[in-house]
């Protein structure tokens, strides 16, 4: 890995982090209107989230506000870059905002998210001396003992985090290309597995006697 | 409103959906009721969109618990401000309800079985459950209507299975090609004895009149916004409007059936969700086709001097003999599947081969009774959040290798979904909360549940048969496949095949409706939804739901000519 990592850039526009701020406010508003005039207002289960009836097409964007520091998320990045490097034919897993996601992941109200944002921040905030503010050796040494860790909290933060990271990554257009994902396009007709596919799986019947 | 209507139908789904395509081209004036909002589907369906632009990858939350791009809207296992309870010592039931035109059909599996010859006749087979005043041959023939209708894939020459009926030539178009873990699994299963077939998806999968071919891509539980597989709002409703005989209005949740002085329906009561207004609307007759729990619920809120305890409830029958689908899931890891040469594995919304139940001849020697299929998932899936399972536990790995890894076992994971019969029994029904309001004032439902050991012994039995199944086919279990039925048997309502709360029968006092619908108690008053169903065999319901109600919105059709409601 390269000496200092570069400083991660959110790649959240500023208008995304604008609506963020407006939407407690936005909530109330809606509550209060209807008030006097039908049936109580549903208080949203969630607050924050994007509610039952979210606009699909096209899709609105994760509203709540974000949590994680600057330095968190320095930290994410770099560890996610760890997990998923550049490659001669893929981007890093920083290049793909994968911080940004993660960082979406922890802040949402949901009962999964909750359950995994001590996890992670907490797991980011520990690594912080380590992997922002240490130096190079510092920091490789510190990246490599996660993947030996044998304590639970080191070993469940380390899993959490990566599944977060290959979930975010392997979603992108560039990801889906990348694991072998050809579908999503729209055909005139299904032919089913090629002959090649076909002859690749006579292998296996032989080999399991199928 | 113009009114007086010739029907009020409450609900838009299979049955709404269905009755009201009969009613309105047989010259009736509809009004159709939906709870939910108005929903456009070849606007607001999400096609092709990916992962990547959804909140949180499209993974499921409480809001949108089937993913962000489920077609479900204001729904899902809670409706905010429209609660169920659970009756304390009752084992878990879980309830899914969205607030939308055509209802459930926008985001179902697209499954579409027929009910066998033995489905309508349990306990003439084997001593249990209940026997339907109908016989699979009365149902046949709108069965084969509805497969036109609608669209359905799987046609193959005919294996004359046991209970699992082949459908006469020119009802089904073709039948997908099989994928490779379909192949595999079929050859897993032939070693084990065991056949697979082509599933039935209603899915128009060839050239059909005034409809769109699928495309062969994007799941269909986001809906479809060419109206290629079925849903109420793009096959039924269209053709319903296009008669100018039918109105519908949205966000009117019904409540109660109303009465003339000769005890006839007149019409029914609505609450207006957005504006909390009550309203009334006139009918000669009245269909309710709200769902299984809703059309219980309106039934047991319309008390009146004759009906105390719930319209056409006088024999307690209301709400009784709730039943859902036995369910079990369990997934592999399969090494014979890795690296196979790149291939698109989208295809049909449905799985492309299933097994129908293969055990009618020893249920005996097997200790259950009834049976049960088996639906599987797999192959080059859109990633999502759930890309890291492709690992093993105890993998670590990270830069090369876990490329390397993760795109080697792309499509290497397989699902299995046993969906199994039950019976109906006495702990299973739903009656109302005599405490607990919805934001309306309205009185709720509330759930008693408990599976029994016929169920019990089922569920453990499809574990087996998915462990082996791995085996056979030189895989692993993904996490733990519990051998427990007990444990691993879904809760009730998981399914989301609820059916039976208002069953057709023989008579007045062992039903709530005959043969087609029409309730014993109020001649012009129809049930056309799940609520109907005497069994719950293991086929999926959707596609009896829409016979049964073509049936029965003809004969509503024919008695209103005839002037006999």
């Amino acid at each position: 890995m390269t000496d200092a990592p570069e400083i991660y850039v959110p790649k959240i526009d500023r208008r995304a982090a604008l609506a963020w701020i407006g939407v407690a406010g936005t909530v109330v508003a809606v509550g209060s209107s209807l008030e006097g005039c039908g049936p109580p207002p549903i208080k949203p289960k969630y607050a924050g989230g994007y509610g039952t009836d979210p606009k699909l097409n096209p899709p609105v964007k994760a509203p709540w506000p974000r949590i994680l520091s600057q330095d968190e998320l320095q930290a994410a990045a770099i560890l996610a870059d760890f997990i998923l490097p550049a490659t001669a034919s893929a981007p890093s897993a920083s290049k793909l905002g994968v911080p940004d996601f993660i960082n979406e992941w922890v802040s949402a109200p949901y009962p999964d998210q909750v359950k995994d944002r001590p996890i992670v921040q907490g797991g980011l905030q520990a690594l912080i001396p380590k992997l922002v503010k240490g130096d190079a050796a510092t920091r490789a040494a510190a990246l490599q003992s996660l993947t030996t860790a044998t304590d639970d909290v080191g070993k469940t933060f380390f899993k959490r985090f990566r599944a977060l990271t290959v979930g975010a990554y392997y979603t992108t257009p560039v990801g889906m290309k990348e694991i072998g994902y050809i579908g999503n396009v729209s055909r005139a007709s299904d032919p089913g597995p090629s002959a090649e596919v076909k002859a690749a799986l006579d292998v296996q019947f032989k080999k399991l006697g199928l | 409103m113009a009114e007086p209507y010739d029907v009020i139908i409450v609900g838009s789904g299979a049955g709404g959906g269905m009755s009201a395509y009969h009613l309105t081209k047989s010259g009736l004036k509809v009004l159709m009721l939906e709870a939910g909002r108005d929903y456009d589907p070849v606007a607001e369906t999400p096609m092709f969109n990916t992962n990547a632009d959804a909140p949180l990858r499209g993974a499921g939350t409480p809001d949108k618990p089937f993913g962000f791009y489920d077609a479900t809207i204001d729904g899902g296992w809670e409706v905010p401000g429209e609660p169920y309870t659970v009756a304390p010592g009752s084992e878990p039931f879980k309830w899914w309800r969205p607030r939308m035109l055509g209802g459930r059909t926008n985001h179902w599996g697209r499954i579409a079985l027929r009910f066998g010859p033995l489905d309508f006749k349990p306990r003439s087979r084997d001593g249990l459950g209940y026997d339907w005043p109908i016989t699979y041959d009365d149902l046949a023939p709108w069965y084969d209507k509805t497969e036109k209708l609608i669209g359905v894939t799987g046609a193959a020459p005919a294996r004359g299975l046991t209970n699992t009926p082949d459908s006469p030539p020119g009802c089904l178009m073709e039948a997908a090609p099989p994928r490779a873990f379909e192949m595999l699994f079929a050859r897993a299963m032939d070693a084990m004895g065991i056949p697979t077939i082509p599933m039935h998806g209603a899915i128009v999968t060839g050239q059909m009149e005034g409809r769109n071919t699928c495309l062969f891509a994007t799941p269909c539980g986001r809906g479809c916004a060419i109206g290629a597989n079925f849903q109420s709002t793009t096959v039924l409703i269209p053709p319903a409007k296009k008669t100018g005989n039918l109105t519908i209005r949205t966000d009117a949740l019904v409540y109660e059936v109303e009465l003339d002085t000769n005890g006839k329906a007149k019409g029914v009561s609505f609450v207006d969700r957005k504006t909390g207004v009550h309203h009334s609307a006139s009918a000669r007759s009245v269909v309710l086709a709200a769902g299984s729990g809703e059309t219980a619920r309106i039934l047991l809120n319309s008390k009146s001097p004759k009906f105390p305890n719930g319209l056409a409830n006088t024999h307690g029958m209301v709400g009784r003999y709730l039943m859902d689908t036995v369910g079990v899931s369990a997934s592999g890891h399969i090494p014979a599947l890795e690296g196979l040469p790149p291939t698109n594995d989208d295809g049909q919304g449905t799985e492309h081969i299933y097994v129908p139940w293969w055990g009618y001849d020893k249920q005996k020697a097997l200790g259950f009774p009834r049976g049960y299929h088996i639906e599987l998932g797999g192959g080059r899936q859109m990633p999502s959040m759930s890309t890291a399972r492709l690992l093993d536990a105890d993998d670590t790995s990270v830069g090369d290798a876990l490329r390397d890894r993760l795109r080697t076992r792309f499509g290497s994971v397989m699902g299995f979904a046993g969906r199994g019969e039950m019976i109906p029994n006495d702990d299973c029904y739903c009656e109302l909360d005599p405490e607990v309001k919805d934001r309306y004032g309205l009185p709720v439902l509330r759930f008693h549940w408990k599976w029994g050991d016929s169920e019990i012994a089922q569920a453990g039995h499809m574990s087996k048969t998915f462990a082996e199944a791995i085996d056979k086919m030189g895989g692993k279990p993904l996490g733990h496949i519990e051998m427990d039925g007990r444990k691993a048997i879904k809760a009730g309502g998981e399914i989301i095949h609820e059916v039976g709360t208002a069953r057709m029968g023989h008579n007045d006092t062992d039903s709530v409706v005959n043969q087609y619908g029409q309730s014993w108690a109020v001649p012009n008053l129809f049930i056309t939804d799940g609520a109907v169903l005497v069994s719950s065999p293991d086929k999926n319901p959707t596609l009896s739901i829409l016979a049964l109600a073509w049936r029965s919105a003809d004969h509503l059709a024919t008695l209103a000519k005839q002037g006999a409601l």
